[in-house]
């Protein structure tokens, strides 16, 4: 026994050694390519959409190329200023925005002055994961390299930052805390991912193989973003479904039971369609397929393997007991898709203030205004807009978000969160629907309707009157300007550009 | 319903005192230190208050078949004329058996109730024993009492087996949420005077005459007790004049403050203090051929409506639903109102409301179900909502709030006369693989739309196909359970699970 334990021993230093080696040479690389990240972003207050504080947040980018720091998107948008620091300690150079893709989660950096980029060198990104890889999780903390193991658990598909889009994800354990902010995860000496988000010990990874296939779109003419399924399936784990759809093969596919009717496309898919295959992968009863890259993944993330908005996809599917295959074309991931979209990026807060009557859009920001646990503290009516789908009969919704007091709107102060339906017998779904109504008043009234149900149907306010009443709101409650309407956004997010 | 009435405010807090909580020595040191100075009327009302024990049962909204374990509850109770005892509702609900005990008296009666009014919390119980009544003598009633006038408490609350007696002043009289219903708010008057578990259905007294029934706290708030006021009892007691107990009729308008300018000037209004605006109306076709939204209540009854939403009743200002409180179900109020620059004198036919029963707390009627291969079916209601317990919203139970509480006000139109719920599943080879088990509304079942338990049974019963397809919401979700093994599994299931029968219409 005692033998066996030194002829371990003989053979675990050389073998302990050689890792420590490995990871010395490997850090010299690292150390070269990582580099720190100083965002500044406006941060809004929802429920005062007029008010913004400067947040700064301390991110981790790694050089990918020349003159390309690669980062996650994540706090990226509203940025006012971003500075990047190499070696941990030293100088800070101001960074521009080359691009965010906000749906990908994926964003480039650049630094003009040619200066910062001596000493650094680019590393490349892996084009697959090893499960069985050692990984280190890596950046600089205090002005100290941090490296720490990390091992692949499994792979799986979010939605990243609330959006529709969904894509693969590595998930990591590592001993580290407050990661999340972008840090780098290699193996050796290629890039295997960058971590978004960490919950205990368990770092969300954006795996390598997706972030080239985005820098690679991005880098073509024409890049139409990312796009998404916008049908319901559930699984058929339950063998009488598939009996009662009079499929008799073996058991596979998942039922669809919700579409999107797009204005003007009929959709291909209809409920209860058996999906058989996506692209030509089997998909099974639980909605998974069997990727090359990764495993089993659930089907949602063929709407974002090297496929962009617009993309048609081959769909199987078993229908009144015949099999067929059409062509789905991928709706674009953008933040108006939704009744209750996510604020625009980079804009700030759209709001109108009507003689102290505030009206936003409402928007999941807005929402999520109600804290960490948002989803249980924000009204239930509208956080259950959430759940509807946009129709032609209300693509969007308004809502009165309170009533700064004033004379003017005496017998109202205590509104607030009311869905407006109407203006001057307009119906509003937009603030530009709101902005435009203001026109329709009739003997000189202004007459609001609110949803029915709510917990007021009506407001009238003098339309002679609420200009000069809406200047003395601003001008006691310290506000600039009396409205911001939305800005018509790229289909893509924010275009690429250089942030000067 | 009133300005600011949430229909989930209800299980904030829910402060019924039929059972025996544990007291604290300061408590008592308290109580007997008011009873040293008490000055009880020389007729000794005390004799005429009775302490009630209540053996009830409750059945479980999410098992409807099932019944929750028999409770010992204790409450109070006076004698009335007629040889009836009044108490609150809460006291003697599901009550399987009641016994009442006489002051100072060792023996118990058995009494049953003869009227309940769960809307406004008041019970009237008989006693078939002659001997019961014996040297006792009715309690009257006075008019409501004033604002800072002093009051006295009797009761057999927790913490002794006697009677126990507390003095306090009227602290404001206001319309209150009546918990005890959960959805009706009517007159309610606020007092310092201790009243505690035990002392509900016990009389409030000034002198020597009953101004009230003790009936509710709040928790958390000290020296913060209500009792029912001469008003409200007055109506249960005329209701039941005919020998049936109807309840309090419902306007069936939301009553808002007008007090804005423009908004008066848009209506054609002079002056700023008479008039509130009907706001909306609830589907009551007697109301909506009367009134409109956008009418302006300028009276009702006999009082003038300010433009604050409030009338002033006996001194108090109070909320103007109250001036509808006094008309009987069948009964027509008088209204002016203000429609199209001009007054109006109408006449309102009042009745009782009942399709919002299922957003209130129920009583006495056992919950309808289905149970079919495993399966169990129930309607949705606040009980059944109950049951997922008071942090429902936070469990993500988002559809059954919206289809409760939501869309009979905003769709009308696509509301449920009764949605139904999928409660539970009783596990069975035969329903083993289904997806979702429970806490569903269910959209269609066999392709027909379920507005109530019945259509449940009758799409069961017709299906023809080889197959039940159960379609659920959100997004209706699809389920699916074979028909013949459906068929064969469902007596099996009803006597696995002890059953007795597997439907309750």
């Amino acid at each position: 026994m005692r033998l066996f334990l030194c002829a371990l021993l003989i053979c675990l230093v050389p073998l302990a050694g050689h890792a420590a080696a490995d990871d010395r040479g490997h850090a010299r690389l690292w150390q070269a390519a990582v580099v720190s990240l100083e965002v500044t972003r406006q941060q809004y207050d929802h429920l005062q959409p007029w008010t913004r504080q400067a947040q700064p947040v301390a991110k981790v980018g790694v050089v990918i190329a020349s003159r390309q720091i690669l980062t996650t998107a994540t706090d990226l948008q509203d940025l006012t200023l971003v500075r990047v620091q190499k070696g941990g300690r030293g100088q800070w150079w101001t960074g521009a925005l080359l691009w965010a893709d906000y749906f990908a989660n994926v964003a480039l950096i650049t630094v003009d002055d040619s200066d910062f980029w001596k000493g650094l060198k680019p590393v490349a990104l892996a084009p697959r994961l090893n499960p069985a890889a050692s990984a280190r999780i890596v950046r600089w903390n205090a002005g100290s390299f941090e490296m720490r193991k990390a091992e692949i658990n499994r792979f799986d598909v979010t939605n990243p930052g609330f959006t529709d889009t969904a894509h693969v994800f590595a998930e990591l354990s590592a001993e580290l805390g407050g990661a999340g902010w972008g840090e780098p995860a290699f193996d050796g000496k290629r890039l295997i991912g960058l971590v978004f988000a960490q919950i205990g010990n368990v770092c969300h990874t954006l795996p390598a193989p997706f972030i080239r296939s985005i820098i690679d779109a991005r880098a073509k003419p024409g890049y139409r973003g990312l796009g998404y399924f916008d049908f319901t399936w559930q699984p058929t784990v339950n063998p009488e479904t598939q009996r009662y759809l009079r499929w008799e093969g073996p058991p596979r596919g998942v039922v669809v039971i919700d579409v999107v009717e797009r204005p003007g496309t009929p959709s291909v898919l209809q409920p209860r369609d058996l999906l058989l295959e996506v692209d030509a992968f089997p998909i099974d009863i639980q909605g998974d397929y069997l990727d090359p890259l990764y495993g089993h993944l659930m089907l949602e993330n063929l709407a974002t393997r090297n496929k962009w908005a617009g993309d048609p996809v081959r769909l199987k599917i078993w229908r009144d007991a015949r099999e067929l295959e059409v062509d789905y074309l991928l709706p674009e991931a953008r933040n108006a898709a939704r009744l209750v979209p996510t604020a625009p990026y980079d804009q700030e807060p759209a709001y109108v203030l009507l003689g102290g009557l505030v009206f936003q859009p409402l928007t999941r920001d807005y929402l999520r205004s109600w804290g960490e646990n948002w989803e249980e503290r924000a009204p239930f009516r509208l956080a259950y807009f959430r759940n509807e789908e946009p129709t032609p009969r209300r693509s969007g919704i308004v809502i009165l978000s309170q009533v700064l007091p004033d004379f003017f709107n005496l017998g109202y102060h205590d509104l607030r969160n009311l869905v407006l339906e109407r203006l001057n017998q307009q119906p509003v779904h937009s603030l530009a629907d709101l902005v435009a109504a203001l026109a329709q008043a009739s003997d000189g009234f202004h007459v609001f309707d609110f949803m029915k149900g709510d917990s007021l149907q009506r407001v009238i306010l003098d339309a002679h009157q609420l200009e000069a009443a809406t200047r003395r709101v601003q001008q006691v409650y310290g506000i600039q300007q009396d409205r911001v309407l939305p800005r018509a956004q790229a289909p893509t997010g924010p275009a690429p550009s250089v942030q000067k | 319903m009133g300005p600011g009435l949430n229909p989930l405010d209800p299980l904030t807090h829910h402060p019924h005192f039929p059972t025996v909580p544990k007291l604290r020595f300061p408590f008592l040191a308290a109580v007997m230190l008011c009873l040293s100075c008490l000055t009880v009327g020389a007729a000794s009302p005390e004799q005429s208050v009775v302490q009630i024990l209540n053996f009830s049962q409750q059945p479980l909204w999410d098992s409807p078949w099932r019944f929750d374990q028999v409770r010992r509850g204790s409450g109070t109770g006076f004698v009335i004329k007629g040889r009836r005892i009044m108490t609150n509702a809460h006291v003697v609900s599901w009550s399987k058996q009641i016994l009442v005990r006489r002051y100072q008296d060792p023996r118990p009666y058995l009494a049953t109730v003869r009227f309940i009014g769960h809307d406004c919390d008041l019970a009237l119980l008989e006693v078939a024993d002659e001997r019961f009544f014996e040297g006792l003598e009715p309690l009257d009633f006075g008019p409501l009492p004033t604002v800072r006038s002093t009051v006295v408490t009797y009761g057999y609350p927790a913490g002794g087996e006697q009677i126990s007696y507390t003095r306090g002043v009227v602290s404001r009289i206001e319309l209150q949420n009546y918990v005890h219903i959960g959805n009706r708010s009517f007159l309610s008057v606020q007092t310092d005077a201790a009243i505690n578990p035990g002392n509900s259905g016990g009389p409030v007294l000034q002198d020597d005459l009953v101004v009230g029934v003790a009936f509710m706290g709040i928790p958390g708030l000290e020296n913060t007790g209500f009792f029912i006021p001469p008003p409200v009892v007055e109506h249960f007691l005329k209701d039941i004049e005919d020998g049936r107990y109807d309840g309090f009729p419902t306007a069936g308008i939301r009553i808002v403050p007008l007090q804005n300018p423009t908004y008066r000037r848009y209506l054609g209004l002079n002056g700023d203090s008479l008039g509130a605006r009907i706001d909306s109306l609830l589907p009551i076709p007697a109301t909506e051929a009367v009134l409109r939204p956008d009418d302006v209540l300028l009276k009702a009854g006999d009082y003038e409506v300010g433009s604050d939403g409030n009338v002033t009743l006996d001194g108090n200002r109070v909320f103007a639903a109250a001036a509808f409180h006094s008309a009987q179900h069948g009964d027509s109020l008088p209204l002016r109102i203000w429609r199209n620059r001009e007054t109006l004198e109408l006449s309102l036919p009042m009745s009782t409301y009942e399709d919002d029963r299922v957003l209130g707390n129920q009583y006495d009627t056992l919950p309808r179900y289905l149970i079919y291969a495993g399966l169990v079916f129930t309607p949705l209601s606040q009980e059944y909502m109950k049951t997922l317990g008071r942090d429902f919203r936070a469990l993500g139970y988002a559809e059954l709030i919206y289809e409760l509480y939501y869309r009979r006000a905003e769709a009308p139109e696509s509301a449920r006369p009764e949605p139904i719920v999928l409660a539970s599943t009783l596990a069975h080879p035969a329903n083993a693989n289904l997806r979702y088990t429970s806490r569903a509304v269910v959209d269609r079942i066999n392709g027909l739309r379920i507005e109530r338990l019945e259509d449940v049974i009758r799409a069961f019963d017709t299906a023809t196909n080889t197959h039940h397809v159960l379609e659920l919401l959100p997004n209706r979700a699809l389920e699916t359970v074979d028909r013949a093994a459906a068929d064969a599994a469902h007596p099996e299931i009803l006597k696995t699970y002890a059953i007795p029968q597997d439907r309750r219409l």
